[in-house]
């Protein structure tokens, strides 16, 4: 009898630990809809396959492309547990995956770019055709990796340095990269620390999320919010002795942090950076959150879950760049959010239109023939009326801000009219497309 | 003779707490920073004390007794993802979330000790699987979100000096009660120096063993519930993610054993945690860097472990120092 408790409770263990990996085992595969169910002849799946099949429109038969077989795609991520992170999953797993004959296959949560290789490794065994990245530590070595087993390669939510888009553009494989360029992003923080100055604000607090990691977008933001300052700061007004925008970002990348310190009239009372969850570091944050005669904290991330507690019945005012998540509405509506830049989940549809037409062997290419480049922005949210109608959309499964009507368009659309489209990121743009 | 007993002792027990205020205030000094200026600052220490030192009993509970316990960190996580989702839905307040963090802790605690004695897999083994499987579902039920109720001023009210220092008196006692007046302490301690004859004698390891656990994830329960009302948020944690919270009760654990020589070993622990709220102070107010952080914490307790480990030499070195010097007199 013992030994049978402890055979139950060993194979209660086992599924327990491969429950507990489910969202993390070295490839995850989403079962809506997917095509390894398509193949066994799972009914789910079939009507998946189905659905696809009548998605058809004219613009695709009309461009011969063949949606029958379904499509295994890759999803390489290194992150699975912030609200921008689930918000693009469900966007692939609960939306495309259901409208397209495609099979989506998660990676692991990677932490590093040997992860990234041994990931995109069973991907290939896995028969998938593309892989879409949302990881970076390794970019390159992705690439040549999918160029040399023939899987195309799409980075969504990012883009190549200039440098790097130079080498790659003329790969076979590479489709190309759709997301906030780093001139977005640098325009991100700008316009949130301008939307403060012009208010008349002239106390700040920065928070610099992955900055001591040197993570690019990071420190793009947050130069642009410095290079606001330095605008703002009146005669004179430097920060660090720097006043250019590359001049900015060339210091923040050499101290790995933001200084403290006066940008002309304008004060940078605090910066917090990292992400250490210990006891020291959010003491950190209270503390900065706490500082006297602070006005506003401008967050290159999440800032209302770190600083919301600490400003409460305060005059503090919270900006982030992030995602739509509900929890940022409620802090919206108790005045602990004032502003979020945030991406809105199906900004990476015109990417997954992109890697799908290359599967199906009707790639996008510029008129020279190389890879997409294109840029996309925020959605940006100044009160909590306006937060809840985006989020209303980037929330929804049945009709996101991208439905399958509108991606369908893309199907057989050339660069320009690709480029076009994506140009149009903003709210407004995409509900009257 | 008499007196320098207790001068010893005093020294044993408060020397490193107190040497850990001075060279922190020492260091903040340097740099033109108080090391207790406002509020906040006080808020910060006691409840870092008050965590590490709950967090310290629930780890040292079952190490002592050789089963090195993965999966604290992941109860702590569990519970208050429990508590916090069942009270902001339900509009509960504050010390129900207490008491729903400490149950929901002592039962995932039990389930984790069930485990352990049914399956008789080596301990290790055990609680990485039920770290894995609490992280999974915590992320499962919250479907990755987590859990956010930074809104809610009434569960994020907790915070404050007066309430962490309930917290670390209630704690201290109830250990203290719980493990040095009770049978179950008692046996508890009959089996820590000899389990064979203690099991000979009647007493039953593996409902101790059970209760260990049990205890363990209550008190991680109550860690649980401190960490998720200081920000308002429960951020997931997937891939032994929770694992980290763990080793935040070594340095203690060790300080408190050393000081367990001079007290009560868990006047010792909770001394220890108030030796790294010190430091964990300090870090925050000198704004050190996180990777700094991590070289001086691992620093401090190799530095520790080299000392505990060759102690007695290092008596003799000095004694043998101060007899060459009386020699040369």
């Amino acid at each position: 009898m013992k030994k049978f408790w402890a055979l139950l409770l060993t194979m209660a263990m086992a599924v327990s630990v491969l429950t507990g990996c489910g969202e993390s085992a070295q490839t995850q595969t989403d079962t809506a809809g997917n095509a390894e169910q398509a193949e066994t002849g799972n009914a789910d799946a079939g009507d998946n396959a189905a659905q696809a099949e009548a998605g058809e429109n004219a613009q695709a038969e009309a461009a011969g492309l063949d949606m029958s077989n379904t499509v295994k795609i890759g999803i390489l991520v290194s992150d699975a547990t912030t609200a921008e992170a689930l918000a693009f999953r469900t966007y692939y797993t609960d939306y495309i995956q259901k409208q397209y004959n495609v099979e989506m296959i998660y990676s692991d949560e990677l932490t590093d770019a040997a992860g990234e290789t041994s990931a995109i490794d069973t991907f290939i065994t896995n028969n998938c055709k593309a892989v879409i990245s949302f990881s970076s530590f390794d970019r390159a070595a992705q690439i040549e990796q999918c160029e040399g087993a023939g899987v195309y390669y799409a980075v969504a939510t990012g883009t190549l340095t200039e440098e790097e888009y130079e080498t790659y553009k003329g790969y076979e494989h590479y489709v190309g990269a759709i997301g906030p360029s780093l001139d977005v992003e640098f325009e991100t923080g700008y316009n949130m620390a301008k939307h403060y100055l012009d208010q008349g604000k002239t106390n700040f607090a920065i928070f610099g999320g992955a900055i001591p990691y040197y993570t690019e977008m990071h420190i793009y933001r947050a130069a642009g919010m410095i290079t606001a300052m330095v605008e703002a700061g009146g005669d004179g007004a430097s920060y660090q002795g720097a006043t250019a925008k590359e001049a900015i970002i060339g210091q923040i990348f050499a101290d790995g942090e933001v200084k403290t310190g006066s940008v002309g009239n304008i004060s940078i009372l605090g910066y917090v950076g990292g992400y250490d969850m210990d006891d020291a570091w959010f003491g950190k944050c209270a503390q900065m959150a706490q500082t006297t005669g602070l006005e506003v904290i401008l967050a290159v991330g999440n800032g209302s879950d770190f600083f919301g507690t600490a400003i409460a019945g305060t005059d503090v005012k919270i900006a982030s760049v992030d995602a739509y998540a509900s929890s940022y509405g409620e802090a919206m509506e108790a005045g602990m959010l004032d502003y979020l830049a945030g991406k809105f989940s199906a900004s990476i549809g015109p990417i997954f239109i992109a890697t799908y037409r290359a599967a199906l062997g009707a790639p996008v290419r510029t008129a020279e023939g190389n890879a997409l480049a294109l840029s996309q922005g925020y959605w940006i949210a100044q009160n909590a009326e306006e937060f809840n109608a985006y989020y209303a959309v980037d929330s929804s499964v049945e009709a996101p801000a991208y439905t399958k009507e509108l991606l369908d368009t893309l199907l057989t659309a050339d660069y320009a009219a690709f480029e076009e489209f994506v140009g149009k990121y903003s709210f407004e743009e995409i509900q009257g497309m | 003779m008499e007196k320098t007993g207790w001068l010893k002792k005093i020294a044993g027990i408060a020397g490193i707490p107190l040497a850990a205020f001075f060279i922190t205030t020492i260091l903040c000094g340097v740099q033109g920073v108080k090391l207790f200026e406002t509020e906040g600052n006080w808020i910060l220490f006691f409840r870092a004390a008050a965590s590490v030192m709950l967090t310290t009993f629930a780890l040292s509970l079952n190490l002592n007794s050789g089963r090195f316990d993965f999966s604290i960190g992941s109860v702590a996580l569990l519970s208050s993802v429990i508590s916090a989702s069942v009270c902001t839905a339900a509009g509960l307040p504050t010390p129900v979330m207490l008491l729903l963090s400490i149950l929901s802790g002592a039962l995932l605690g039990l389930v984790s000790g069930m485990v352990y004695v049914i399956v008789k897999l080596p301990p290790i083994i055990v609680s990485l699987g039920v770290a894995l499987f609490y992280e999974g579902f915590a992320f499962s039920i919250t479907k990755g979100y987590g859990v956010s109720f930074v809104a809610n001023l009434e569960l994020t009210s907790f915070p404050g000096v007066v309430n962490y220092l309930l917290v670390i008196v209630c704690g201290l006692l109830l250990f203290v009660f719980l493990f040095d007046y009770t049978k179950f302490g008692y046996d508890y301690k009959a089996l820590l120096s000899g389990q064979k004859v203690a099991v000979n004698t009647g007493i039953g390891e593996i409902p101790n063993a059970v209760g260990c656990y049990t205890i363990a994830g209550a008190l991680m329960g109550a860690v649980g519930f401190i960490s998720a009302t200081n920000t308002g948020t429960i951020q997931m944690a997937l891939n032994f993610g929770s694992i980290g919270t763990m080793f935040t009760a070594f340095l203690p654990m060790f300080i408190g054993g050393f000081i367990g020589r001079f007290c009560n070993e868990k006047i010792g622990y909770l001394l220890g945690a108030v030796t790294t709220a010190f430091i964990s102070l300090m870090y925050a107010r000198l704004n050190v860097d996180a990777s700094i952080q991590q070289i001086v914490t691992a620093l401090i307790l190799v530095g520790f472990l080299i000392y505990l480990n060759n102690e007695n030499k290092i008596i003799e070195l000095v004694m043998l120092k101060k007899y060459l010097k009386k020699r040369q007199i």
